[in-house]
């Protein structure tokens, strides 16, 4: 990373979170969306010549943690992937990423239904499809059923007949999940600070449990939970930056989503009842961090994935395999 | 609130010839390791394979020529260390003095003591074992009474240790001991160099449960050592012994241990796995990948010079957490006869029954994550 890359973050990382901070769960697309789009988050991983911001992915794993931090109830990190999976093409309006779809191109059209798609009641254009035969679809005139997920965010089913549509590189599902681990990483790192301040000032038996042995060790699980899946959106984004990512992209869908799990029930047994209100804030950061875990593929699909290509390759390359991905 | 700091790092242009080397002298070796032990490798000695390294000019990687060293950088030795744990070489005749024991000398030792022990070191014919635990002193380390006394123009030590890995085989002992009469827990402690074949000094064994000799009880019995037997400052043991714990708990040892479980494993799997299987296999590897860039981390900032001591006790306890359960997942994966004499069965066998002493050695769970705590403002 070089003096400039740091300094390009840093910039981001304050108007990030100086706008996210603002907005965070409560956030209303119709209100809010101009401004992100006035700021220029779509076009994030567009080069300048594009329209865009010119920056890495990198720069993208900043503003996903931002936004991860916050529970942003918008389309930010979707809309950017999006974007850069389109340039060049004419499409308009906000785009997203499609986890799963079932249908057919044929020509420049497509047929079929993509399902559980963020914010898709508000998307121009979609990616959907599988690695090797992503398709963006124009979606402006989709038959809409709005469902919302588990983070209470729009995952909406749509329905198209005879869309316009492109091919284009890159699988959404692996982008989707990226961006998903990269976000787990922000929340949980929020989590536990949230947690370590609570239990600073909550008191019982005459001291704040902090001072119970106990309640510290949670914490300093949750702490070792959230500084793994940091690492590994962080190690996810260097080699998007490079190439290939497709082996960081499942180990750390995998390590973020185990993360989640462990870490988001620890920061509630830390809480005691008050954290299991709708009241107060950590099931913003919870419910979220449990949605993403199983959104564009869970550790399951992951995990078997990367079993697979790893059994397949065969134990002599394990290693030698893994430590390739990291030498010059 | 301290939490881990990402340091970015480059891995040197030199990694993927060093790692041939590696890999290259453990071929030749390899046909003597004992194949059960392979996976507990950094404890199980081996000083034809520990020379073998220092010929081949992988030990003592960072330090001074003057010294026997070969001045590469933190993330070269890095490199090597990593491919011998892979490898499950068994690296546990100079690994402490490799460690820790020469660099604390090359930190706060005397020249004399330099020239004296550190090419040695280097060439992996002389090795070190660690003083620090006693009857009355494990997590509670602080209350250590084995003590020095000087008379005249040299040191007296009495008192005993216990729990020392290798001390059978090693030539010195680097040890805490309590050198101000009266003094009182982290007061009045200083490090000692110790020749083990120095008069008064017993080695005895202890027997671990899976039969293996690997610590020792060591007692001192009026053991007369001269007035530069004193490494570092006088009272400053405890500052001195603490920071050698960073290098300690940083490590790839910390979750490289039973690698060649996982490597063995999906060996058993090339000929068919079901998804349960794949599943283990991408869970662990996503594990360890995330470990490795953590333990990378801490090594670029070891090697700016900076004492990530937080950093390092969370790669510590979360890579003993996973190397401790691989051997009960791979059980629960995967039928197993485990009286049987293949590879797989073997390791599984010997790493279930080591796999509880990873979360105790260097520190248990519990006073770890004490420390975590206290990084987080707990404590
Ligand atoms: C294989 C092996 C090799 C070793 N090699 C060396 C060596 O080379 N040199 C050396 O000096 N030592 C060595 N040790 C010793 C090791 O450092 C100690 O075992 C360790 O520090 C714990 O001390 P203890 O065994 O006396 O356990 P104890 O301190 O008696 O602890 C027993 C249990 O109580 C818990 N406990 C203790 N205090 C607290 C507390 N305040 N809060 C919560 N829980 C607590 C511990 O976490 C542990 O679970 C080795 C140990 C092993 C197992």
């Amino acid at each position: 990373m070089t003096d400039m890359d740091t300094e390009r973050q840093t910039m981001l990382a304050d108007m990030a979170a100086g706008v996210f901070a603002g907005i965070g769960w409560q956030a209303e697309f119709d209100r809010d969306w101009p401004r992100m789009a006035e700021l220029g988050f779509s076009g994030l991983l567009l080069s300048e010549d594009e329209g865009g911001f010119g920056g890495s992915w990198s720069d993208l794993l900043v503003v996903a943690r931002l936004a991860g931090e916050h529970a942003l109830a918008l389309p930010v990190l979707e809309s950017a992937v999006a974007s850069r999976l389109v340039a060049g093409l004419e499409f308009e309006g906000v785009g997203t990423l499609a986890p799963s779809s079932d249908g057919e191109l044929s020509g420049d059209t497509w047929s079929g239904t993509l399902s559980a798609v963020p914010w898709g009641r508000h998307a121009g254009f979609v990616i959907a499809g599988e690695e090797g035969g992503a398709v963006a679809i124009d979606t402006s005139d989709a038959q809409i059923t709005e469902r919302t997920g588990l983070s209470g965010e729009p995952r909406d089913t749509l329905a198209l007949q005879n869309a316009r549509a492109v091919r284009v590189d890159g699988g959404p599902l692996a982008l989707g999940a990226a961006i998903r681990a990269m976000q787990i990483a922000g929340a949980l790192g929020k989590a536990l600070a949230i947690s370590a301040n609570y239990v600073s000032e909550r008191q019982q038996f005459g001291r704040p449990l902090a001072k119970f042995q106990a309640v510290q060790q949670s914490l300093a699980q949750m702490a070792m939970e959230s500084a793994a899946a940091d690492c590994a959106a962080f190690e996810l984004a260097r080699s998007l930056d490079r190439d290939d990512a497709s082996f960081e992209t499942a180990a750390a869908k995998t390590r973020a989503g185990m993360a989640a799990s462990t870490g988001a029930a620890l920061a509630h047994q830390v809480h005691g009842a008050i954290g299991f209100t709708r009241e107060y804030a950590l099931h913003h950061l919870t419910r979220r961090m449990l949605a993403w875990r199983s959104e564009f593929g869970g550790e399951a699909y992951w995990s078997e994935r990367l079993g697979r290509t790893i059994v397949a390759a065969g134990a002599d390359r394990l290693w030698s395999d893994l430590v390739a991905r990291t030498d010059p | 609130m301290q939490t881990f700091t990402i340091k970015p790092y480059a891995m040197p242009d030199s990694a993927p010839a060093l790692r041939e080397k590696v890999r290259a002298l453990v071929a030749e070796h390899e046909h003597r390791f004992e194949p059960a032990r392979r996976a507990n490798c950094w404890v199980t000695p081996d000083p034809e394979f520990s020379c073998a390294l220092g010929q081949a000019g992988l030990l003592g990687m960072g330090w001074s020529k003057e010294y026997g060293g070969h001045e590469m950088s933190a993330l070269e030795r890095y490199v090597v260390l990593e491919e011998l744990l892979a490898a499950a070489a068994p690296v546990g005749a100079h690994w402490i003095a490799d460690r820790q024991t020469a660099p604390l000398l090359l930190r706060y030792g005397t020249e004399e003591q330099r020239r004296r022990w550190v090419p040695g070191i280097a060439a992996g014919e002389v090795y070190a074992c660690i003083g620090l635990s006693e009857p009355g002193a494990g997590s509670d380390l602080a209350s250590v009474r084995s003590n020095a006394r000087r008379d005249g123009d040299r040191w007296v030590l009495n008192g005993q240790k216990v729990w020392t890995t290798g001390a059978h085989i090693s030539h010195i002992m680097i040890g805490l001991f309590r050198s101000e009469a009266g003094s009182e827990r982290q007061a009045g402690l200083s490090q000692f160099l110790i020749p083990l074949d120095t008069p008064g000094v017993t080695v005895k064994p202890i027997i671990d449960l899976t039969g293996s000799h690997d610590f020792n009880e060591v007692w001192f019995d009026d053991v007369r050592l001269p007035a530069d037997a004193l490494v570092g400052t006088e009272g400053e043991g405890w500052k001195q012994a603490t920071a050698e714990l960073s290098l300690e708990r940083s490590g790839p040892e910390r979750y490289l241990t039973s690698q060649i479980l996982l490597t063995e494993f999906v060996r058993r799997l090339e000929g068919g796995a079901d998804a349960g299987q794949l599943r283990l296999v991408g869970r662990l590897v996503s594990e360890l990948s995330a470990l490795r860039q953590m333990s990378m981390a801490v090594a670029a900032r070891l090697a700016g010079g900076e004492d990530p001591a937080l950093e390092a006790v969370m790669v510590k306890d979360l890579g003993n957490s996973f190397e401790q359960a691989i051997p009960q997942a791979i059980a629960q994966a995967i039928e197993l006869d485990l009286s049987a004499d293949d590879a797989l069965e073997l390791l599984v066998a010997y790493s279930m029954q080591v796999a509880p002493s990873f979360s105790l050695r260097g520190g248990t769970r519990e006073i770890v994550r004490g420390i975590v705590a206290r990084g987080l403002g707990l404590r």
